[in-house]
């Protein structure tokens, strides 16, 4: 017989609903008439969320968030740094192409938090996911950027609690710097001007 | 003049600075993928330090949750779009306006 997932998965429609509330309480403040519209909105949200992301056992884990959270806080002041100079000195310094990264994390939400976090972090922005493939394109394809990629996709799968098979020949350099000495800008790919 | 305040207006200034940079980088780089480089990371930290620099100015715990949450909710869609803009500049089967 076919139950609707608010009823199907109870603890999940309530936890999910106690955070849309959570998240209305914020933004709007306490105040009781502000429910009047707030309320179908949580109603809504919920629904939407359960149809959208089917509720399954996630092991989230907190001690892992309290090491990522600040990882990720440095390493995206890393990234503004890394980009406002690249930018700001009177000699462009970037040299950009694209990456393939063969990625390892199952679970879509450790996926998604990597894919993100990516975009994120110095140097580098992922650009298409398919199947296990990230294309991550790369400002300056002179500097590591596998070795970032490896560590952030190891603290997203302590995140998750995933654990990552080692996986040797990771990736494929597509587009390598024939002439690494010279500093001039390359399109990653040829295009009209937008 | 108080040190809190001045503290806040200091990081407000480095707020502003990254925007700049990124607005510059928007401007001087010249490819898709790479301005939203400048975009998504510049403006990331921008927004942060402006945050930060607002907090001790908030007036209750409310007011800072929210600021907390109005950064992450734009961090999560700045990436997101980015990525979406990219994928789809890459595979080449968007609709190009221009």
């Amino acid at each position: 017989m076919y139950r609707h997932p608010a009823f199907a998965h109870p603890r999940a429609a309530t936890g999910r609903a106690i955070g849309f509330a959570l998240v209305w309480l914020i933004l709007v403040g306490p105040d009781a008439a502000s429910w009047i519209v707030g309320g179908p909105f949580v109603v809504a949200a919920t629904l939407a969320s359960l149809k959208l992301s089917k509720p399954r056992d996630r092991n989230l884990s907190v001690s892992s968030l309290a090491v990522f959270v600040p990882y990720f806080l440095i390493e995206s002041l890393r990234g503004g740094i890394d980009v406002a100079a690249r930018v700001l000195f009177p000699r462009l310094r970037v040299q950009p192409g694209n990456q393939e990264y063969r990625v390892s994390l199952r679970s879509p939400e450790a996926r998604l938090v990597f894919i993100d976090s990516i975009s994120l972090l110095p140097g580098t922005l992922s650009a298409d996911l398919r199947g296990d493939l990230v294309t991550v394109h790369a400002l300056d394809v002179r500097t590591d950027v596998v070795e970032g990629l490896a560590t952030l996709e190891r603290r997203v799968a302590a995140l998750f609690g995933e654990s990552l098979e080692s996986v040797s020949d990771r990736t494929t350099a597509e587009h390598s710097p024939s002439d690494g000495t010279s500093v001039h800008e390359t399109p990653a790919r040829p295009e009209g001007r937008p | 003049m108080d040190p809190l305040q001045l503290l806040s207006g200091a990081l407000l200034l480095v707020g502003a600075f990254f925007f700049i940079a990124g607005t510059v980088g928007l401007i001087r780089l010249h490819d898709r993928f790479s301005r939203l480089h400048a975009l998504t990371k510049a403006d990331n930290v921008g927004l942060g330090f402006i945050v930060l620099g607002l907090m001790p100015l908030a007036p209750d715990l409310f007011y800072g949750l929210k600021l907390v949450l109005v950064w992450l909710l734009v961090v999560i869609a700045g990436a997101t779009g980015a990525h979406l803009i990219a994928k789809r500049a890459l595979r080449g089967d968007g609709e190009d306006v221009l």
